[in-house]
């Protein structure tokens, strides 16, 4: 049995360590690109939304490098999410890929079916304190994970070579996909914050102080994830020098969706619902109320601008969408809605970014340069 | 005290409740008028353009209610038990805030069946305080509501008409007649000589197959062709029964009837075709019709996908469907000649 999974940012490297601390044969598949989209686009439903269209195209690269069953997690609604292994199992097997899928859920609410799925996929050889103490070293690696991605977000505004820091953060991603031990991961962590303490004395004192723009990104969990469904939304308003956060982190997400809440992750998402009281008192499904409230929570922090950023069609981020704008008028903080699909080109990406950014920042200088009739006429006569 | 319901979305399935309930709590309701031109354009300016048309049409309909003391716009979480509605059910009606007119107060309630009984009548009884209504009142409201809803739901089947019960339902909510349940089990079905006529099942929401002005008159104009199935004909029983074969179990109720009936028309041998009616956008659609669209295929039953939008161009559809139409006949006719062993030696290369 050779495992492959679904690529969702840097989950790839949380499962494949899962995996192989527990000796299962585990196949990365490429990383999504061009052609991952356009081989899922071709088998998928047309109006199916884009993760689904990501995952098939894994899976048929996985292929290749002799993957023969697929772990996808599930849910019962009400996001589509949840149905996704079923349609993508029946998908591949008339489009004539013997794939063998294991959805990690309980069947109908049944957690002796979810222990036998677990058991299938780990083999007889492990025993349940092993993959327990698996589960929990993965758990640590994502939390790491996230801390790096975070001391990253805040770097690149502030650290002078956009390319340096980009290089630093995929040398500590390879460090913690190779190390196995806690400590490693720890040392990475902090080796991280050496490096960019280093490169933050090269800086002029001039320099230092500048205060970034910050803006928070929110919405549909894979999308914003995974830099490649945003179109490196995070890496392009560093590069902007803005200062990013993020609603949702992937431990975030491994504590609520998988551990049921046992674990908080690097950034809870705990505190999202009250935030979205008075806007969406009921949750919609998927992370919609998550949105809502991390929409919430940022403008209450003083943020800059928010961006919502979700897969065409999503049902729970159209509804937080919709609600948004009160969000907005409230609490006077402009807030911008993109929306993806297999069609979504770099450019236009890029140039939205860029006037989102440019009025964000004039909205910030606006108190200095007070105008006044004199200036206003003086204008014609320069 | 007037409550403007809303003739969209909800309205198509859940309308006899609430209208029991209102009508036992001696409120009165009153519904929009059916969708118009007017009604499709205010819709479409008032909420995000990435929402889907029923969601359009419910905002157009919100603000053709004036002269309404209220409007009423439940949150259906679920109607039955491990399922949900949509997600965008879950949404209203903070979603739809901006299509309310300016000056009328909104009422709404959760109704979560996923959560049991007794939750939904705590739910209502707090829902009745806003109406100035006791415990006792709302107990009864909820009975009534839900026999009405039974009755709504049992007079389903062969030779149900949506129209035809609505009317009586409506009638009783404006008090012209007395409640007379009786007048809603449907009448006998018509015995016609249908041999001849093409049948053609029409799946989709409730909410697109009945909105005549969203779905261009749809199911009128299949009606004029053929004899038509709705998912509504199908008896509850056999929705379920078809609903076994799935490996996980669909967790929208919408789904389940849709994908349910569907089944049972792509193997039903009487049925010449199937149409599945879609919006674009809706999401469980595009998990479903997938599912479906594979079944009739290995039935090699003859089937349509039509997606709707707010664009208003009838022509499309009307070719559509009769070029479907035209292949289901020439078919049928074709078919009167296959072999008497049954099936086709080579079943795979469906030249017809």
């Amino acid at each position: 049995m050779k495992v492959t999974f679904p690529h969702m940012g840097n989950a790839w490297i949380v499962i494949q360590t899962l995996f192989e601390s527990l000796n299962v044969e585990v196949v990365v598949p490429p990383t999504n690109s061009k052609r991952t989209l356009q081989l899922g686009t071709r088998l998928s439903p047309e109006s199916a939304c884009m993760p689904l269209k990501l995952n098939l195209g894994n899976y048929i690269e996985a292929v290749n490098e002799g993957a023969d069953t697929i772990v996808i997690t599930g849910g019962i609604g009400p996001c589509r999410f949840g149905y996704y292994g079923e349609i993508e199992r029946q998908i591949l097997r008339d489009a004539g890929y013997a794939y063998d899928v294991v959805t990690l859920e309980p069947p109908d609410g049944s957690l002796l079916g979810l222990a036998g799925r677990i058991r299938y996929l780990a083999g007889t050889k492990n025993s349940w304190v092993k993959i327990i103490k698996a589960l929990r070293f993965a758990y640590l690696k994502s939390v790491a994970l996230d801390r790096v991605e975070d001391l990253i977000h805040a770097a690149r505004p502030r650290l002078p070579d956009p390319r340096e820091t980009e290089k630093l953060y995929e040398a500590a991603k390879l460090r913690i996909t190779q190390t196995m031990t806690e400590l490693g991961v720890k040392e990475t962590v902090r080796w991280v914050q050496e490096s960019i303490r280093e490169r933050q004395e090269e800086i002029k004192d001039s320099e230092r102080f500048r205060k970034p723009l910050r803006i928070g990104i929110i919405g549909e969990i894979y999308t914003i994830l995974d830099p490649y469904t945003s179109v490196g939304i995070e890496e392009e308003l560093g590069r902007l020098g803005v200062e990013v956060d993020r609603s949702i982190y992937l431990s975030g997400w491994v504590g609520s969706h998988i551990f049921q809440g046992l674990a908080p992750g690097y950034r809870s998402i705990r505190s999202y619902p009250g935030h979205a009281k008075p806007y969406l008192p009921h949750f919609v499904g998927g992370h919609g109320l998550e949105t809502v409230g991390a929409a919430v929570k940022f403008a209450q922090e003083g943020y800059n601008g928010i961006i919502q950023i979700f897969p065409l069609s999503c049902m729970p981020e159209i509804v937080a969408a919709s609600v948004l704008p009160k969000v907005q008028e409230d609490y006077k903080v402009p807030i911008m809605t993109l929306v993806v699909d297999e069609h979504t080109g770099q450019a236009g990406m890029q140039t939205r970014l860029e006037a989102f950014v440019d009025l964000l920042e004039r909205a910030n200088f606006e108190p200095r340069t007070e105008h006044n009739r004199g200036d206003v006429l003086s204008v014609g006569g320069r | 005290m007037k409550i403007g319901f809303p003739r969209a979305l909800f309205y198509y399935d859940y309308f006899p409740f609430w209208a029991g309930f209102f009508h036992s709590l001696d409120i009165k309701v009153v519904t929009s008028p059916p969708t118009h031109r007017q009604i499709m354009e205010q819709g479409l300016k008032k909420v995000s353009d990435d929402t889907c048309l029923p969601l359009k049409i419910l905002a157009g309909h919100i603000q053709a209610l004036d002269k309404v003391d209220a409007i009423f716009l439940p949150r259906m979480v679920s109607v039955e038990a491990d399922t949900y509605n949509c997600p965008k059910f879950l949404g209203i009606p903070e979603s739809l805030f901006t299509a309310v007119p300016a000056g009328i107060p909104v009422l709404t309630v959760t109704l979560n069946w996923r959560k049991g009984r007794r939750q939904i009548l705590k739910d209502l009884q707090v829902f009745g305080l806003q109406l100035g209504k006791g415990k006792a009142d709302i107990q009864k409201a909820f009975t009534l509501g839900q026999e009405w809803q039974k009755q709504y739901q049992d007079s389903s089947g062969a030779g149900w008409d949506f129209e035809e019960t609505i009317r009586e339902i409506e009638k009783v909510t404006k008090g012209l007649t007395k409640p007379q349940m009786s007048t809603l089990t449907p009448s006998i079905p018509k015995v016609q000589d249908t041999t001849d006529r093409l049948r053609i099942a029409l799946v989709g929401h409730s909410y697109l197959t009945h909105e005549a002005y969203g779905s261009q008159n749809l199911l009128g104009r299949l009606r004029k062709k053929a004899e038509v199935d709705l998912v509504q004909h199908v008896k509850q029983e056999e929705v379920d029964t078809n609903l076994l074969g799935l490996r996980k179990k669909l967790f929208w109720n919408h789904a389940k009837q849709i994908f349910g009936a569907g089944n049972k028309f792509v193997r039903d041998p009487k049925i010449d075709g199937v149409i599945y009616l879609s919006c674009f956008g809706c999401g469980t659609d595009s998990m479903v019709q997938e599912l479906l669209a594979r079944y009739a295929r290995e039935q090699h039953k003859p089937y349509m996908m039509i997606t709707l939008d707010e664009h208003s161009g009838e022509a499309g559809l009307v070719t559509r469907l009769e070029a479907f139409i035209d292949m289901v006949e020439r078919r049928k006719v074709h078919e009167g000649y296959v072999s008497a062993y049954g099936e086709c030696l080579d079943r795979d290369s469906n030249a017809l």
